[in-house]
């Protein structure tokens, strides 16, 4: 009312203005319709507030993970979110397999015993309940809904007319599809986030030192998990700083990563060959008769593998501390090392395996051909012993019919063997090589002639690399073997949540935090780019599978098919003609050459742009640094206030990193451009008075805690002992088929 | 509560508190209903132990520096108005302030005088400079001795709980004296500007300014 009185309006205006506004100003006709429009706004804005609230409080874990970040550091929480997304990432895959293929044929499919697939032979129905026989994933089990085999092959079953067989072969597809897109789009939304480093580098310890407590915290639990995660954050500022000040003798260390690499090299060119002389080895040995081999010979590659698998990680760790690298860096370099490997016991799995398949194709060649020639011989008898051409159906009970070997249950079966395998491994490998280990250490301290916590074997730090490699990997069984077991995908999800709740568990009850704690970087892009690497080499297998070779005959719902993609051309000979014609244009092969070379220089565009762009930004953030150190460079005594630093700096010409006097604008500009490519601190330590005698290279000494064994002199080495077995177990490996 | 509440606080004083902090007549009534239920003495002020009940005062680090900011020098009781001109720092800033009177003296919500509040709290000596051994001292308090000693009750008392505390082992999770003094060396090289060793109350200010400090010191719930 106030601006009404001074805006001089004339009486006409004001009148409407009053009319508009009124239910506003509290009177007239308009007031209980504003009132209640305010009123539900007020509570529209509650209830998004409440639901942000429920939704932040629905992500499973948050706690865990943020009570494990505190007290180990973000590298690694960075394994528990990684594990976490994976979780999602499989039960949306479990929804898709679960619920367009498994329930189908679970209520609308023929039930347990109507057809010979669905049943147990008759031959091994005797122990088909037996345990170990279950354990292997044999009798009831191989016969149920968790394998291929069961499938119907029936082209829609039900009264909604679901077509089964097509379902499944767009799952399995699909499964691949959708977690090619989830981990691209990961990959994308992390390389975004990685944008604004610049800013941060200007005040990190100051920050950290008058911003980091929350002064909401009200509970104690949370309290010291905040205190453990400034403490934390401090250490990994430490750390970085460190590799910033680092002494830089150029020539030593890159011969020193070049010969590390070379003895890297050597090992996995050793142990590649091994590989292939043991499996060469097993497969001659499998020509011969079983009885003759050692339990050693039956079982070499396996044992190789897991040798392997212990052995060599540890070994690349010792080897990179030639390197000297960055721990971050490090962890990438020792992920980028140990996948290598793996992928040569990943090759032997699959060269095993397609052996197998290969024979159980020639083994159900025969039986068919056995089967056709016992159905012509029954018509024949009965047309011949009846004398008419009306033959009723061959009436033999389900279990007792002659049956095919079914090789994709058998691929089913091993994908399901290994899993649980890989499952037993991990959980043991921690109980003994962790829990057992620390209460050793803690108990046997008392009695031990050296310190056990402080020297050998102390206690076991935890380990990113082996169990982020182990996750992929897993991960890269479960999408193999999708296809062939529909009970797979539920089998990850149980693994993934127990594996959350005992390595939350173990991580805090029985390791130490590194002493190095390091910042994991900003994304998860690294991680993310081996999944996507993992990702294509399992899709290869079931693509080609699914494209060259031949179904059983009398099982899956592919049965009787020539090539299991024959269910999508039958689909589309049912559709509408002109479906199909439209199909047949796009699959042309002059089309579809002419989309690739499209899409082709469609990337090459955007990559040019986008590099473009980069520089672009490049360049602002650098002239933004420029204008910064300008302004701090105004405000700077010119001279160092260290004296004694600078009677020494006068004496070492050429390694001066006290800035000459800055006069002019022309020598700020130039240094600031050499010193923008460090965008770390101690870039704008160069600007301001760097003194290297701030020393924060000094490690932690590793003092325990507990007091109780008596005085046994201050743990005098600062490192501790070298690396030797307490870390990397390689219990990342896929352990090796039995 | 309410009733009780306007009965002991009369018109005239609202008003006073009104013109000197600027909380509205609700807020006022509020603050003063939460003041009573504080005052476990009922004698119409506060001391020290009533607030370290507050459960996040008294595991907050700075909680003790934080209390003395509500006490004037040397006392050790507060009454209501020295209470609300201490919280005038947390109140939430209002667009339309801005615009008044530009003559009169900054209000007590203001950015400035918020961070001046926050700064106090490092500034000990009350000297306008925060110097190494305060830093120093801050550190002690942050970084982790606390946590050593609840640690130690924890597992004095949770035997039952054999398997996940006692275990929980905290070999290096402190960070040593003289890294402790390092870290607030390169906390005054980053911050100092002037070159005299301790961080002034520009300088804090400068450090500061990509905070969104209006935001984070204001009480929200009075909106």
């Amino acid at each position: 009312m106030g601006h009404l009185l001074f805006t001089g309006w004339n009486c006409r205006e004001c009148q409407t203005f009053v009319e508009k506004f009124e239910g506003a100003l509290g009177k007239g006709k308009g007031r209980k319709l504003y009132a209640y429009k305010v009123m539900m706004a007020k509570k529209m804005i509650k209830f998004n507030r409440d639901f942000e609230n429920f939704k932040t409080a629905c992500i499973p874990w948050e706690r865990k993970i943020k009570e494990v970040e505190s007290h180990f550091g973000s590298s690694v929480a960075s394994y528990f979110l990684f594990l976490r997304w994976m979780f999602g990432l499989n039960m949306v895959l479990f929804g898709f397999m679960f619920g367009l293929v498994v329930l189908p044929e679970v209520l609308m499919g023929l039930p347990y015993g109507s057809i010979p697939r669905k049943v147990v032979p008759r031959a091994e129905q005797a122990n088909a309940m037996d345990y170990s026989v279950l354990l292997d994933f044999g009798g009831y089990c191989q016969y149920s809904i968790l394998f291929y085999g069961y499938y119907n092959d029936a082209r829609t079953i039900g009264v909604f007319k679901f077509r089964l067989p097509l379902s499944y072969l767009l799952v399995g597809v699909g499964i691949f599809g959708y977690s090619l897109m989830v981990v691209i789009r990961m990959m994308a939304r992390n390389s975004n986030e990685g944008g604004d480093g610049g800013d941060e580098g200007q005040f990190t310890f100051s920050f950290k030192m008058f911003t980091s407590w929350d002064y909401l915290i009200g509970n104690p639990e949370t309290a010291d998990n905040k205190f453990a995660s400034v403490t934390t954050s401090f250490k990994e500022s430490i750390v970085d700083e460190q590799e910033n000040q680092k002494d830089e003798n150029i020539h030593l260390r890159r011969f020193l990563r070049v010969l590390a690499n070379f003895l890297i090299l050597c090992c996995l060119g050793g142990s590649g060959f091994l590989i292939y002389y043991v499996v060469k080895q097993s497969q001659d040995n499998a020509k011969k008769d079983q009885d003759e081999l050692t339990w050693f010979q039956k079982n070499e590659v396996d044992v190789v593998m897991s040798l392997l698998g212990l052995v060599c990680p540890p070994l690349f760790e010792t080897i990179a501390e030639l390197e000297e690298y960055h721990p971050r860096v490090a962890l990438k370099w020792q992920l980028g090392r140990i996948f290598a490997l793996f992928l040569g016991n990943l090759y032997t799995f699959l060269f095993a395996l397609f052996d197998e398949v290969n024979e159980k194709l020639e083994e159900e060649k025969s039986i068919k051909n056995a089967t056709m020639w016992s159905l012509k011989e029954y018509y024949a008898n009965y047309s011949s012993y009846h004398n008419t051409t009306d033959v009723p159906p061959l009436d033999i009970a389900p279990a007792d019919v002659v049956r095919g070997p079914c090789w994709e249950t058998t691929v089913g079966v091993e994908f399901m063997k290994l899993t649980v395998n890989d499952i037993e491994v991990t959980y043991i490998t921690i109980l003994i090589g962790d829990f057992l280990r620390a209460v050793i250490v803690r108990f046997l301290n008392y009695c031990w002639c050296w310190d056990l916590e402080a020297g050998f074997p102390s206690y076991g730090e935890f380990d990113i690399s082996g169990n982020v490699l182990g996750l992929i990997f897993n991960q890269g069984m479960i999408w193999m073997g999708a296809f062939f077991s529909p009970g797979l995908v539920g089998l990850n999800i149980l693994r993934l949540i127990s594996s959350m709740y005992f390595q939350c568990w173990a991580v805090m009850a029985t390791n130490v935090p590194h002493e190095r704690v390091f910042k994991a970087s900003k994304s998860n892009n690294f991680y993310m780019g081996l999944l996507l690497l993992v990702l294509f080499l399992s899709l290869l297998p079931v693509i080609y599978i699914i494209m060259t070779m031949p179904p059983s005959f009398d099982c899956g719902p592919f049965s009787g098919r020539e090539k299991m993609y024959d269910v999508i051309l039958e689909t589309l000979e049912e559709l509408p003609t002109f479906i199909g014609n439209i199909v047949g244009y796009a699959t042309n092969p002059g089309l579809i050459l002419s989309a690739v070379l499209l899409m082709v220089l469609a990337i090459y565009y955007l990559n040019v742009t986008s590099k473009n762009y980069e520089n672009a930004n490049l360049e602002l953030r650098k002239k933004m640094q420029m204008a910064r150190d300008e302004e701090k460079n105004r405000r700077n005594n010119k001279e160092t206030t260290n004296q004694a630093m600078q009677y020494l700096e006068d004496l070492l010409p050429n390694r001066s990193l006290i800035p000459p006097p800055v006069i002019t604008e022309e020598s700020a500009l130039s240094k600031s451009s050499k010193v923008a490519k460090h965008p770390g601190a101690a870039a704008n330590g160069k600007g301001v008075n760097l003194q290297k005698d701030v020393s924060l290279a000094s490690p932690n000494p590793r003092a325990a805690v507990t007091r109780p064994p008596g005085p046994r002199g201050p743990p005098g080495h600062a490192r501790g002992p070298p690396p030797g077995p307490g870390r990397g177990r390689g219990r990342g490996a896929p352990p090796p088929r039995r | 509560m309410g009733s009780r509440a306007s009965t002991l606080l009369r018109e005239e004083e609202i008003e006073e508190i009104k013109k000197e902090t600027g909380f509205s007549h609700s807020q006022i009534t509020r603050l003063y209903s939460r003041f009573t239920s504080l005052d476990k003495g009922e004698n119409g002020t506060l001391s020290r132990e009533d607030f370290q009940r507050i459960p996040e005062l008294a595991i907050n680090p700075l909680g003790d520096r934080i209390i003395n900011a509500f006490f004037p020098e040397g006392e050790d009781q507060v009454n209501f108005r020295g209470f609300m001109r201490t919280l005038a720092h947390f109140r939430p800033i209002e667009d339309n302030e801005k615009n008044k009177d530009p003559t009169a003296s900054e209000p007590l919500n203001s950015r400035t005088n918020k961070l001046l509040f926050a700064f106090r709290l490092y500034d000990l000596d009350r000297d306008d400079k925060i110097s190494r051994d305060e830093l120093l001292q801050v550190l002690r308090m942050m970084v982790g001795l606390n946590m050593f000693v609840s640690q130690v009750l924890r597992m004095m008392v949770g035997l039952n709980m054999f398997v996940s505390q006692v275990l929980r082992m905290m070999v290096g999770v402190n960070i040593s004296d003289e890294q402790l003094g390092s870290i607030a060396d390169r906390t005054i090289q980053e911050a100092d500007q002037n070159g005299d060793n301790s961080i002034s109350f520009n300088e804090f200010i400068k450090v500061l300014e990509k905070v969104d400090v209006e935001q984070k010191m204001s009480i929200r719930f009075l909106h």
